[in-house]
C-alpha cells in the first residue's frame, strides 16, 4: 500500500485524530477496491480471452462483463456462506 | 499529529477494528478466488447454475471444516 499521504506538513502544522482515522479508512477502501480489481482482471482473462486476437471480439467483451456480474455474486455468496451460517 | 491523539483508546480501538476488518477481506478475497476455481468451471454465464451456486457456498463451508480439523490435529501435536 503507498505510504500515508496526509496534508502537506509544515513546521507547526498536525493532523487530528479524526482526519487521521478519515483517511486512513479512505485509502484502505481505496487499496481493498485496487485488490478486488486485481483480482477480477485475472479471472477473467483466464476465463474470456483464450485465444488473443487483434482486437477483444464481441463474445469477449460479453464474456468480460458477465464474469464480473458472476465474480462480484461469487464474493457475495462466499461472504454470506462464511458470515451467516454457523452450525 | 497531537502526541495524546496517537496513544488514545479511541485509536486504539479504531486500529484493532480496521485490522479485524482487513482479515476478514482477506480470508473472503483469498476464498472466493480459490472456490471460483474450483467451482465455476466454463464461461461465465448471466447468471450461476443452481450446481454453481452450491459449489460456491459448500466450498466456503467446507474450507472453515478443514480449518478447525489442522486446528485440532496440529494441537494434538505438543
Amino acid at each position: 500500500m503507498d505510504s500515508f499521504s496526509g496534508p502537506s506538513s509544515g513546521p507547526s502544522s498536525q493532523i487530528s485524530k479524526d482526519d487521521f482515522m478519515d483517511q486512513l479508512k479512505t485509502q484502505l477502501a481505496q487499496a481493498y477496491a485496487e485488490e478486488f480489481l486485481e483480482t477480477v482482471r485475472g479471472k477473467c482473462f483466464d476465463k474470456c480471452i483464450t485465444k488473443p486476437g487483434s482486437s477483444l471480439s464481441g463474445s469477449e467483451s460479453s464474456c468480460i462483463s458477465r464474469c464480473v456480474d458472476r465474480y462480484i455474486e461469487a464474493t457475495g455468496i462466499i461472504s454470506r456462506a462464511l458470515f451467516s451460517s454457523h452450525r | 499529529m497531537d502526541p495524546s491523539g496517537l496513544n488514545s483508546a479511541e485509536l486504539e480501538h479504531f486500529i484493532t477494528q480496521e485490522k479485524e476488518k482487513a482479515m476478514v477481506n482477506e480470508m473472503v478475497a483469498k476464498l472466493t478466488s480459490a472456490c471460483w476455481d474450483k467451482c465455476i468451471t466454463s464461461t461465465p454465464g448471466n447468471k450461476f447454475s443452481s450446481s454453481e451456486s452450491s459449489c460456491l457456498s459448500n466450498c466456503a463451508q467446507r474450507y472453515m471444516d478443514m480449518s478447525l480439523i489442522i486446528m485440532k490435529r496440529f494441537q494434538s501435536m505438543h
